[in-house]
């Protein structure tokens, strides 16, 4: 796997060290007011952006952390968090 | 034949002799030797036929870019023979022949092209449509390379290296060289690829002057030598590099060799910069016949002879359109090889020096000629040669053909990685535009061909690498830089494309027999674009993986139609770069399974191992695989089993009731000191994913247990949700530091109280209770009485080290008793007969807890949001359309069905899931999952076995479970 992930604890290692945890959404919804839809949008719908999204990726074959990356879609490179941040704002 | 054994650039030892066997017949060769040198050294010119119309086919670039010379080679199909080192006792046979290579029975083949024209298999066999099975298997009889049967194994050692570097150089040359040494006198790591068994690239076979009276071999030798003893370069010789991606990421192979302890092992590195070094191949020229065995390629010519010791024929005509083409013709003659003539496609433009040199030895000369058409039926006998505009023609006899379009540079590393390729009209070349990020391009890949160029290139390439890696200044590159700009440039390339033909019998892919005439056909219907093109003539897409007509297609479908330069692009080139053996990929170590504490034992008590997920465990302790006298022990007796697969954890900490809470359906908050709590997990969907037991160790201290399957992604899936939550809680996988032994049966308390001290009666420790006791004040035990089984039943966690002990004082306890080992098929009857679920078994990934009839443990009154699959339960309760677990009993005494066999009526309505004939019951029970309406007791199942026709048996939805319904013997 050509990808590198960079984890907070262990450094920048290969892509086959971890595992893939879905696009980052947000804490879980609360109780109060949740629709069946709102759930069910919150579990299974994703953004699939091309371009810079934020992901939540586990340290499998290592520290066992679960941290969020940014990563270009289009390109499979893990990118600065300070850069892709950019990269939303120009969007919005 | 008589070799040369008198050349300073032989790679062969002629005094030592290889024998091997081709078509039963035996050969020698020298050491040194590729499989296809050593064919050719003993007269062998046919190597085999091609794939459509079974035209003879030999050597023709000793590179391996074509599957002209791919044979079988001690059974395996399709070996490159060129790339290939000859082994002592090799059995060499041809590909895709009808009786030999030599006389095949097909040849007819070649004079029914006209039957089929490019794509004929997608429009010409398929009307009326019963005639496609049969064309079908007449095409596929005829047509293809090597042949492979179904249960063909693959002989041979295999591995596989994983490395990191600084830099990456890709090509063992005299730029590759040059960039790997200024890289690693920077102080870096430097990992260098060659594909060639040895260094040296284009300067190695060549005896031209280098600098200072040095030839180019020489050169070559010193490079090498300086390469090889520095220590922070490591060489891989034999070794292709087959993709670069992003990152840096650089995989390959290698070739072992004799004494190594791989035969091919697969390379991946990751690099901080790559150097791509990996020079040119020769661009064929396309005429008719220009594949015939005895037309080869410049460098193959002058390689035979000169690293491989051999004249490549007698009387030679030359057809190039390179320098090169003219040095390798001089280098022959001198050699001993007789030129009737060399026609150069160039009207000007060639080195004075060494046409001076050709005017020296009387050598006919044709400045702007090509060949036209080698003639012959099997082998090169006459050539004709035309002038380029096709006006005048002359005949040559001569047994050799050497014939070369001009160079392509090999950019698959550039392209594969992402980087841009432009065509350049003056090299006429794909010269890199975008280099993809920390990736340099050096030497004749850039189009340059003076000796020192190609050099400078390289140390220019290596100090970028540096750069990258931090290890240089901006300064070094500026000067290098100026270096080479005051040397000669790129040289200018030829455009010719093909000789004045019409194309019928000119081969521009050989693998695929694709002709210039299908390349017209295709355009003719409107396949306009080379990428189109290549799907549809199959051009390129053969095992040399667009080797040889990767350059010239593009070329000549923008000259066939009139288009402009800039519109010329390359196609598009994917990994693998080099044809590469699956179990390469696969590597070493297919085996790899976990073994409990308790492998070694079991297996001595005549354990019978299957594969179990990660596992091995013992699945019978006997040759009957029904297992009834192991379950017929724990019914009425004591039987030991050992569970240590099961998953362990421990989770500690302020928070860990509220990770609990999550991640488990019922309300954990409730555990009691002393009790075991059966609880399951839920995806967010409501799916039931794990089933286990908790207990309460201390204040915020909790051990718990999670089916084998899934133990390997606890931590993940608890750590996952509570993710945003930043709650205090430690988390420790325990399987493989616990075992676990299961003692059923019974007798299991008379056993266990032999040696244990303190009161285990049914009052002291009744069921579902937790105790934590040392066995002879040492041991320490966690012990739980669970009814999994349906019998008195301890189940004891034991540290891993201790197993074997605490094993063997049980076996010793119950031996007044008869005890007997179970495994784990007894224990899957002997649950499914209590109706107790094994998730995976009774469940696949879309059933949720309430369908299994586990609602009970879902604590309602938690937050659904909260919970992770409660929002889905409470969605899914009201669904009448999901399936249900039923028991069921076989009518009238019937046979037990397998498991997996479909419930049906019209159509599908459910699945068994365990099935078995229940010794306690004396009849086939099972456990099936059914729609809703079937689930009622007394509905007649319908059951459909895999390949039983109209047969159909029958069952009938029971109460459940099976034995003991009361569950009276569990709590005993």
């Amino acid at each position: 796997m050509a990808l590198t992930i960079t984890c907070p604890v262990c450094g920048k290692r290969n892509g086959y060290e971890f595992k893939f945890g879905g696009e980052e959404k947000g804490p879980r919804p609360e109780e109060k007011d949740l629709t069946p839809k709102a759930w069910c949008d919150y579990v299974h719908m994703n953004q699939c952006v091309a371009g810079v999204q934020k992901e939540w990726w586990f340290h499998k074959d290592g520290c066992g952390s679960w941290f969020t990356i940014y990563r270009d879609t289009t390109t499979n490179l893990e990118k600065e968090a300070g850069l892709a941040n950019h990269q939303e704002a120009d969007k919005s | 034949m008589n070799r040369f054994n008198h050349l300073p650039t032989l790679k062969i030892d002629t005094a030592q002799k290889i024998s091997f066997i081709h078509k039963g017949k035996k050969y020698y060769g020298a050491k040194g030797d590729t499989i296809a040198t050593a064919l050719f050294a003993n007269g062998i010119r046919i190597f085999g036929r091609s794939l459509k119309y079974h035209r003879p086919r030999g050597l023709y670039s000793l590179d391996g870019e074509s599957s002209n010379t791919m044979m079988e080679v001690d059974g395996i199909p399709n070996v490159r023979c060129e790339n290939t080192a000859l082994k002592e006792g090799m059995v060499i046979q041809e590909q895709n022949v009808k009786g030999s290579a030599e006389n095949d029975m097909l040849g007819f083949l070649d004079k029914l092209d006209w039957l089929m024209p490019a794509g004929f298999y997608y429009n010409v066999m398929h009307k009326p449509a019963k005639l496609w099975p049969f064309a079908m298997k007449q095409i596929r009889k005829a047509a293809g390379l090597g042949k492979i049967s179904p249960d063909f194994k693959m002989p041979g050692k295999y591995d596989e290296i994983f490395l990191n570097t600084d830099v990456c150089v890709i090509g063992g040359g005299p730029s590759g060289m040059m960039a790997a040494l200024s890289a690693a006198k920077k102080g870096l790591r430097v990992i260098l690829m060659e594909s060639r068994p040895w260094l040296g690239g284009c300067f190695e076979y060549r005896s031209r002057e280098y600098q200072n009276r040095l030839t180019l071999h020489e050169r070559a030798h010193q490079l090498s030598k300086e390469v090889e003893s520095l220590e922070n370069i490591r060489v891989f010789t034999h070794a292709s590099v087959v993709g670069t991606y992003n990152n840096n990421l650089v995989t390959g192979f290698q070739v072992g060799k004799q004494k190594d302890v791989f035969d091919e092992r697969y390379i991946e590195i990751r690099a901080k910069s790559v150097v791509v070094a990996t020079g040119c191949i020769e661009r064929p020229l396309i005429f008719d016949n220009n594949e015939r065995p005895g037309v080869m390629q410049t460098g193959c010519a002058l390689r035979l002879a000169k690293t491989y010791g051999q004249l490549p024929g007698k009387k030679a005509v030359f057809s190039i359109g390179h320098d090169l083409g003219l040095e390798a013709a001089l280098e022959l003659h001198d050699l001993g090889l007789s030129i009737a003539c060399i026609a150069d496609i160039r009207e000007d433009g060639q080195d004075p020096a060494l046409l001076k040199k050709i005017s020296e030895k009387n050598i006919l000369f044709l400045k702007g000629w090509v060949a036209v058409k080698a003639h012959g039926r099997k082998l090169v006998k006459q050539v004709s040669l035309s002038s380029i505009d096709g006006l005048v023609k002359r005949k040559f006899t001569c047994d050799l053909l050497v014939a070369s379009a001009g160079m392509t540079p090999v950019t698959g590393p550039i392209t594969v990685a992402q980087g841009k390729l432009k065509y350049d009209t003056h090299t006429g070349f794909f010269l890199p535009d975008v280099m993809p990020e920390k990736m340099y391009a050096a030497g004749r890949i850039m189009g340059l061909e003076h000796p020192l160029s190609i050099e400078t290139s390289g140390k220019l390439a290596g100090l970028k690498a540096a750069f990258d890696c931090g290890n240089c200044s901006i300064q070094e590159i500026g000067e290098a830089k100026k270096d080479l700009e005051n040397l000669s440039g790129p040289v200018r390339g030829t455009k010719l494309v093909t000789a004045p033909v019409k194309g019928r019998k000119s081969f521009i892919c050989f693998d695929e027999d694709a002709t210039i005439k299908n390349i017209k056909q295709a355009i003719g219907k409107g396949f306009d674009v080379p990428e189109l093109i290549k799907r549809f003539t199959a051009t390129g897409l053969g095992p040399g993986q667009g080797g040889i007509p990767g350059h010239n297609l593009p070329l000549y479908v923008a000259k066939y139609q009139a288009l402009p330069d800039i519109s010329i692009k390359p196609t598009n080139v994917r990994p693998p770069l080099v044809p590469t053996f699956i179990s390469t990929y696969a590597g070493a170590g297919h085996q790899m399974f976990k073994i409990t504490p308790m492998d070694e034992m079991q297996r001595k008590d005549g354990g019978v191992f299957r594969n179990i997920g990660v596992w091995q465990r013992a699945r019978y302790f006997s040759s009957d695989f029904s297992c009834q006298k192991e379950i017929e022990n724990v019914r009425t007796n004591v039987g030991i089993l050992d569970g240590s697969t099961l998953g362990k954890f421990r989770i500690y900490g302020p928070d860990a009731v509220k990770a609990l809470q999550r991640v488990y359906v019922s309300d954990m908050s409730k555990i009691k000191e002393g009790r075991v709590k059966y609880s399951a997990m839920c995806t967010d969907d409501g799916c039931v994913i794990d089933d286990g037991v908790v207990v309460k160790q201390g204040e915020n201290d909790f051990y718990f247990t999670t089916s084998t399957a899934r133990a390997g992604q606890t931590v993940e899936w608890i750590r996952y949700h509570t993710r945003y939550d930043g709650w205090n809680f430690a988390l420790v996988n325990l399987t493989d530091s616990m075992g676990v032994i299961n003692l059923s049966g019974p007798n299991a308390r008379k056993v266990l109280q032999k040696i244990v001290d303190m009161d285990i009666s049914n009052e002291a420790f009744g069921f579902a209770e937790y105790k934590e006791f040392k066995i002879q004040d040492t041991v320490p035990v966690r012990a739980m009485r669970l009814g999994f089984m349906g019998e008195l039943s301890y189940e004891l966690h034991v540290p891993s080290s201790y197993m074997k002990s605490v094993w063997l004082m049980l076996k010793e306890a119950g031996k007044e008793f008869n005890i007997q080992n179970f495994g784990v098929e007894a224990q899957n009857v002997l649950r499914m007969e209590k109706c107790h679920i094994i998730l995976g078994s009774e469940s696949e990934q879309r059933t949720n807890l309430l369908d299994v009839g586990l609602g009970f443990l879902w604590d309602r009154k938690k937050a659904d949001a909260k919970t992770v699959g409660a929002v889905a339960l409470r969605q899914a309760e009201n669904d009448q359309t999901r399936l249900k677990l039923v028991g069921f009993k076989m009518e009238n005494n019937g046979r037990v069905p397998r498991d997996g066999s479909l419930i049906v009526d019209t159509k599908v309505r459910g699945y068994v899931c365990t099935a078995r004939n229940s010794f306690s019951l004396k009849e086939a029970v099972g456990m099936a999952l059914v729609e809703a309406p079937l689930a009622k007791t007394g509905t007649r199942l319908e059951i459909f076995e895999d390949e039983c026709g109209d047969h159909r048996i029958y069952g009938k939805v029971v109460e459940m479970p099976f034995y003991d319904p009361e569950g009276k013997r569990m709590k005993m």
